[in-house]
């Protein structure tokens, strides 16, 4: 039988050991399966969004209580957002522990990681939209933290959020973001991230001398293993959206009273608990973006993982990526849940 | 592998099965446009029931949102109740502005008689400024009795009594301990302050406190059951400077009324309170006052005249006079132009009374509907001495005995 579109998306044959659910957690895969909810559903939600601060908060009500299953089809894109994110994150973890970024991965590596950065963006963005009295403050704060760039702080913010208050004008700016700004670059550089797999000789393995099991596993059984995570992160996502509603909050009138949500959203929380500290250009901006240049430098400055141990899960040879990776995972999750101790 | 796909396949028809019923169980929203507004709200989905406020405020013309403000189209209660003004109380007086005010509505000019809003925040049964004055002259924190302060802040800049403001009474500014104990236990009437709890206590604030006679219903032929809701709760000791809530029902007007001493005529526990009492006496004028004396002066012979005088009248001629306002407001009388009604001395109309042509009275209980007629003083065998036709005065000869 000639492979139709979606066979041909894959490779032929892919190795047997790489290709176990215990090896891959299915990120990336459901990474993509999520970006397809939340394209779907997005351009769903945008036949009712109204981006205009007198009418966003109320759009999104009626999207949430008037639509024909709105409410249901904003909390999948909710959900399938949120759990992008962490999604991404099992995967940037799983391709370091297991030594994945090495040449000639190093460049899709970065794109990754660029990906990783777009989607934390399109969630922020997009929790912004809502417009409702709990986004003011986290927005104010957030997009502040611009300013305090040296030099060139001014103009980032004048980028991302126009002229004015961020509360009163950015709406409309941010909108542009999150649809476009934002999403034609995560839709390319996917879309250059899927290819870079196939180009970089797919999943990450050891040279073929050096496999110990040398099993490879026809496209359609690859095929099937994603429909079958498809079918089940659906089951998960559908029951979510069932259950657990997106925040929402009431429309914002003027500036919110001090009293409003302070919160950031939770993916953003160990900055925030960071910015207690003190200056807000080094715990806001500084100490972030470092974390970002060491991730993005693993492939480049850190020991190169043997052959052998490419696509093995934690090898030895990269065990200072593992340990520094670990360590920022664990520091990121501990202020995060900092935030929860009163 | 086959066999994992069929059954995790089965599960999401399942679960979207399942979404679907979910769905179709959520009740049906219920639309209303309100013309006031032209913007849906959906509180009638869970609010059907409500009984409309009043004759002057069709639900289909305000709706729910214009008065009690929330999220017009929320379907989840926490957050449609989220931003609701006052609580269940829109017209508590912190708020009472975004409620019910507007040049159109109750806070307009004092010439088209729509600064209602005006009139009770500066009034005394808000400032309490008589009571406050009192006890602190008493008590020697002011040399005099004028008003300087109210249970809030308020002004009048256009003021016909002399007070352009008072400020708010802090009790953290007082060292007379009576007046701290003043403070702590006597703040808590007046409807502009918060109830003390308790049964005995329950009353509402802003307009509601005298309009609301309960299960979303506002009138204008308050009983007086509503104004006892206060004013015979309990007794204040001014020993103590303590309040001590009544702890029985009142059953008989006349023996239940919380001041043993006071004597009463049978008007006074036959009739309502606002069948005596003008809307300048009991929501204010919109002016400050510095006693409840400086505003109450109706007296027995605002109805029943003196020896020489007979009662005020006025013949209405003006199709727009407020007293055909008032009678369309509560219903109760059908006057006509050329009758001719009782007005005070202030020129307030007492609109529910009417003179007949046998020179007697009819009046109609604005509350009861009850029909009384009753005559002047004038050519009666009373013996007043004529300089002294002040109400007490009456009461020595027509206080009921219980």
């Amino acid at each position: 039988m000639r492979p139709s579109f979606f066979h041909h998306l894959h490779p032929p044959t892919i190795p047997a050991a790489q290709a176990r659910w215990r090896h891959t957690l299915s990120a990336g895969g459901t990474a993509v399966f999520l970006m397809l909810i939340l394209g779907v559903t997005g351009v769903l939600e945008m036949f009712y969004y109204i981006p205009n601060p007198e009418e966003a908060a109320l759009s999104v009500q009626t999207i949430t209580y008037h639509v024909p299953f709105g409410g249901f089809i904003r909390n999948l894109h909710y959900w399938s957002a949120q759990l992008l994110l962490i999604v991404s994150a099992i995967h940037l973890l799983r391709v370091v522990f297991t030594a994945a970024y090495a040449s000639p991965r190093r460049f899709n590596y970065l794109l990754g990681l660029g990906l990783f950065i777009l989607a934390i963006m399109l969630d922020f963005t997009g929790y912004i939209l809502r417009w409702d009295v709990d986004i003011c403050w986290p927005l104010t704060t957030g997009t502040n933290l611009l300013k305090t760039i040296p030099f060139i702080g001014n103009f980032f913010f004048r980028i991302a959020v126009g002229g004015g208050e961020a509360c009163e004008t950015a709406l409309l700016r941010l909108y542009t973001w999150h649809i476009f700004g934002l999403t034609i670059p995560l839709v390319i550089i996917g879309i250059w991230h899927a290819f870079r797999v196939r180009r970089d000789g797919g999943i990450a393995v050891p040279p073929p001398a050096l496999r110990s099991d040398k099993a490879r596993l026809p496209r359609n059984e690859l095929v099937r293993r994603e429909v079958l995570m498809l079918f089940i992160v659906g089951i998960l996502l559908i029951l979510l959206s069932t259950f657990v509603p997106a925040p929402i909050a009431p429309a914002m009138i003027g500036k919110p009273s001090p009293d409003a949500e302070t919160r950031a959203p939770w993916f953003f929380l160990w900055v925030q608990q960071m910015l207690k500290w003190g200056d807000p250009f080094i715990f806001g901006v500084l100490i972030p973006f470092g974390i970002l240049v060491i991730l993005a430098l693993i492939p480049y400055i850190f020991p190169k993982p043997a052959d052998s141990d490419i696509g093995t899960w934690f090898p030895k040879s990269n065990r200072l990526a593992q340990i520094v990776v670990s360590i920022i995972a664990l520091i990121v999750i501990m202020l995060t849940l900092m935030t929860f101790i009163p | 592998m086959k066999k994992l796909l069929t059954v995790a396949s089965g599960l999401l028809l399942l679960t979207l099965l399942f979404l679907w019923w979910w769905n179709a169980r959520a009740p049906k929203p219920i639309e209303l446009i309100p013309t006031l507004t032209g913007q849906p709200e959906y509180c009638l989905t869970c609010h059907a029931d409500v009984p409309e406020i009043s004759p002057s405020h069709p639900t289909e013309t305000f709706g729910c949102v214009s008065c009690h403000g929330g999220e017009r189209l929320a379907l989840d209660a926490d957050l449609a109740h989220s931003t609701m003004r006052g609580g269940a109380n829109p017209s508590d007086l912190s708020v009472v502005e975004a409620s019910c005010g507007g040049s159109n509505c109750h806070s307009g000019s004092e010439a088209d008689d729509r600064h209602h809003i005006q009139r009770v925040i500066t009034s005394i049964q808000s400032t309490y400024a008589g009571a406050i004055s009192n006890i602190r002259f008493t008590f020697g924190a002011q040399t005099d009795l004028s008003a300087h302060f109210g249970i809030h802040a308020v002004t009048d800049e256009q003021t016909q009594t002399g007070f352009t403001s008072l400020a708010k009474f802090d009790l953290f500014n007082e060292s007379n301990p009576n007046i701290q104990k003043f403070g702590e236990n006597c703040l808590t009437c007046h409807i502009n302050a918060t109830p003390r709890e308790g049964d005995a206590y329950a009353r509402q604030t802003g307009c509601s406190a005298c309009h609301s006679v309960g299960n979303h219903t506002y009138t204008t032929a308050i009983p007086y059951t509503q104004c006892n809701a206060c004013h015979n709760r309990g007794n204040y000791d001014l020993r103590t400077m303590t309040f001590t809530e009544r702890t029985d029902q009142p059953t008989s007007r006349l023996a239940d009324y919380y001041q043993p001493i006071a004597q009463f005529t049978q008007c006074e526990y036959t009739l309502d309170c606002i069948d005596c009492h003008t809307r300048s006496e009991v929501m204010g004028d919109g002016d400050i006052h510095a006693n409840q004396k400086d505003i109450q002066y109706v007296q027995c012979k605002t109805c029943h005249g003196t020896l020489t005088e007979l009662p005020l009248t006025k013949t209405l001629t003006d199709p727009n006079d407020i007293a055909f306002t008032l009678a369309f407001l509560n219903p109760i009388i059908d006057l006509k132009l050329g009758d001719t009604i009782l007005i005070t001395e202030k020129g307030e109309p007492l609109w529910n009374i009417r003179l007949l042509p046998d020179g007697t009275y009819e009046m109609i209980g604005k509350a009861t509907r009850q029909y009384f007629t009753f005559r002047p003083v004038m050519g009666t065998a009373c013996e007043q001495n004529p300089a002294e036709q002040e109400s007490r005065y009456c009461h020595e000869c027509h206080a009921v005995e219980h």
